[in-house]
């Protein structure tokens, strides 16, 4: 059933392009933004840079994680998916999935204008940082499943979401903070494996969270 | 007013708490030794630990009415986590400002990012995502068990806010960490008189308030 449920997000996304299309369109603007409003000084950017990265996947992340529902709020499809014999537990792992490939892209198109523009160097390994940032999507995703079923059937989703979002996930963006900037500065694990841990903690407590509530969060 | 006070146990814990805050205030006051690094900055302590305190335990009751509402089904469990997110945000807000209080003489500027009160700054943001997610959720059942979910996730997530918080920024460790039992009596017995008034105070407050929301609740079922 997951693999169902995953395959149809996938196609749904496949065929509008609705949750990537508007991240990266976020992303960008952020991006643009920052380019202007920073120095422009790469040595300052190089400093900040694990920070802003962040920031704005944090913040694009909200656009597309309030989609994530969308198609079945817009065609009143929702009351149909949950009526359907489908354990709960397992459309939030689908949504949680489906939210953590979204996002993957997105950062996958968005990281080569980010280097870019903030005029970056490049960094020296890939392995880390990929495991970093894939840790990171799982938890902004984790809770923005959760929180973007909460908010899909309140009057001001659009509002409710990034203000139950942001606090929710501050450990869990320190924590990636502080672990892209050990990787990206080259600073030996062991100062930064602290970070690493908040990381998996977080995504394990709030995916089973998720896991366990999404029955509560979806009942009608 | 007087339906409030309808039963002798409610009578009874709003005289003890009155008495209990005249002798604490008194206590605080009057009676205390004053720190000579602090002078009468030190006195906030009396008052800020203790309704930090109440605030913890208030939002620790919203999860555990959260969790009893989500297994029980049993609205009352939810108007009792309401009125403790109310009185726990009503305490928190007071933490957010006697806290820069205290610290503006001591550290010099009002606001440093540290541990406790960045935990404390958090949560009342959440909370105020939990209240707007009441007002603007949608039908009330809904909502009621929304709230039971946010109000579990956000006390889950204190730990975690606090670790991360005090790792974050070392530098900013800067609150009292003196441990409670080193200090002299003339400290340690007034700070636990005030605990215990402040969470006298919760008791009654939540239990005025968990009484108010029962009242508006059969208001609304005879008149559906």
């Amino acid at each position: 059933m997951f693999t169902t449920l995953l395959k149809k997000e996938l196609f749904v996304e496949l065929r509008n392009k609705e949750v990537v299309l508007s991240m990266l369109a976020f992303g960008m603007s952020v991006l643009l933004i920052y380019s202007f409003s920073l120095s422009g000084d790469p040595k300052i950017n190089h400093e900040m840079a694990p920070g802003l990265f962040w920031s704005m996947v944090v913040l694009s992340s909200t656009l597309g994680l309030h989609r994530l529902f969308g198609q079945e709020k817009d065609f009143d499809a929702f009351a149909s998916l949950i009526a359907a014999p489908i354990d709960r537990s397992t459309l939030f792992l689908a949504k949680w999935v489906s939210g953590v490939i979204f996002l993957t892209i997105t950062e996958f198109l968005i990281i080569l204008p980010f280097f870019l523009f903030l005029g970056l160097s490049w960094p020296v390994s890939h392995f880390q940082g990929i495991g970093i940032v894939l840790l990171g999507n799982m938890g902004i995703v984790a809770v923005g499943v959760i929180i973007s079923g909460l908010a899909m059937r309140a009057k001001m989703s659009a509002v409710l979401l990034p203000v139950l979002l942001f606090p929710l996930i501050t450990p869990l963006l320190i924590a990636s903070v502080k672990a892209t900037t050990g990787w990206y500065h080259v600073i030996p694990f062991s100062h930064w494996q602290f970070w690493v841990l908040i990381m998996v903690t977080y995504v394990v407590i709030f995916g089973l969270a998720g896991y366990i509530f999404f029955d509560h969060i979806t009942e009608e | 007013m007087s339906f409030l006070f309808q039963d002798r146990l409610t009578r009874s814990l709003l005289i003890i708490t009155v008495i209990l805050m005249a002798l604490n205030l008194y206590t605080i006051f009057v009676i205390t030794p004053m720190v000579p690094e602090q002078h009468w900055a030190q006195k906030i302590f009396y008052v800020h630990v203790p309704i930090a305190w109440t605030g913890f335990l208030s939002y620790f009751i919203v999860m555990v009415a959260g969790i009893l509402f989500l297994v029980k089904k049993e609205s009352r469990w939810d108007r009792v986590g309401l009125a403790a997110a109310e009185i726990g945000t009503l305490f928190v807000i007071l933490v957010l400002i006697t806290g820069p209080i205290w610290a503006t003489p001591i550290w010099g500027r009002p606001w440093i990012w540290e541990p406790r009160l960045t935990t404390t700054l958090i949560l009342f943001l959440i909370y105020v995502g939990y209240f707007m997610l009441r007002k603007f959720g949608g039908h009330p059942e809904r909502v009621a068990r929304y709230a039971a979910v946010l109000g579990i996730l956000a006390f889950i997530d204190v730990p975690l806010i606090f670790y991360s918080v005090k790792f974050w920024a070392p530098q900013f460790q800067l609150h009292p960490q003196v441990e409670m039992v080193q200090q002299p009596t003339g400290i340690i017995n007034p700070f636990f008189f005030s605990l215990s008034t402040f969470t006298f105070l919760f008791i009654l407050m939540l239990r005025l308030r968990v009484r108010i929301l029962n009242f508006q609740y059969q208001i609304k079922s005879n008149n559906v």
